[in-house]
């Protein structure tokens, strides 16, 4: 019988991590008027403990999104140069938007995961109350 | 002593079979957007099952005999393979759509299971003269 703990524990990490993931989307979209502001990402992978891999999942480190910023111009700003315009940020909402409902829907399906285990081990235990 | 009525030792295998499913299926799903993962199923329980408990399969006449069934993951753990499937541009071949379906196909056996259990003990129950 494989460990029940383990399979909680495994779809807990997959809420974990999309969990993170939600939270630096709102960073950036709570950013997105920012001046120099770039947006952070976050990748996935593998968890490991002692040199092999537990089959977790968890967040890597943070990156900066290297895409250009975009220019605005704006004279009146304290922030413009000669030319008039002062850099943005780099957020994209839509991307963030749809980023959002990404990890939305993976957390869902992490959600129904640790549940329907929950529920299995549930109906294992009715049955020694009989 | 259930061990040794074939029912029980179906239902068992069946219930333990489940589970280890059951973990496989999590860890495709919280591994749903990691770069380059690639999902894994277990192999289909009637092959499994006859693998294990067929006349051809090991028999342990000691106690301190290995089965293949024990040890680190187990005979469930060892088969488990990759799924063929459709692979994002980031590696990641998991579709959550299919794998809820397997959790779909998990529950039921895993409740047909228990019911398998719970009806034979009651019927042995009976048997034995006693009210269930």
């Amino acid at each position: 019988m494989s460990d029940p703990g383990k399979t909680l524990a495994l779809s807990a990490s997959g809420m974990q991590a999309q969990a993170a993931r939600l939270r630096f989307v709102s960073e950036n979209i709570a950013n997105a008027d920012t001046p120099g502001y770039r947006r952070k990402t976050v990748s996935f992978e593998d968890s490991m403990a002692g040199g092999r891999s537990t089959g977790e999942v968890r967040t890597g480190p943070v990156r900066l999104d290297d895409s250009a910023l975009t220019r605005i111009y704006d004279p009146s700003h304290p922030l413009a140069d000669e030319t008039g315009n002062y850099d943005g940020s780099n957020v994209d909402l839509v991307v963030e938007i749809a980023d959002a409902r990404e990890a939305q829907r993976s957390y869902e399906a992490n959600l129904r995961m640790f549940d329907q285990s929950r529920q299995m081990q549930t109906a294992l235990i009715e049955l020694l109350r009989r | 002593m259930f061990d040794n009525i074939e029912v029980f030792r179906q239902a068992q295998a069946m219930a333990s079979y489940a589970g280890a499913r059951q973990s496989a299926i999590a860890r495709n799903i919280a591994n749903a957007d990691t770069p380059g993962y690639k999902p894994t199923d277990l192999a289909p329980f009637a092959e499994t099952y006859r693998a294990a408990s067929g006349d051809m399969a090991l028999r342990q006449t000691r106690g301190r005999h290995l089965m293949p069934g024990e040890g680190a993951g187990g005979l469930n753990e060892a088969r488990a393979r990759p799924v063929p499937g459709a692979t994002a541009p980031n590696g990641n071949a998991v579709s959550i759509e299919t794998e809820m379906m397997k959790a779909a196909e998990v529950r039921i056996s895993h409740d047909l299971a228990l019911s398998i259990y719970q009806n034979a003990i009651g019927i042995l129950r009976t048997s034995l003269g006693r009210p269930r």
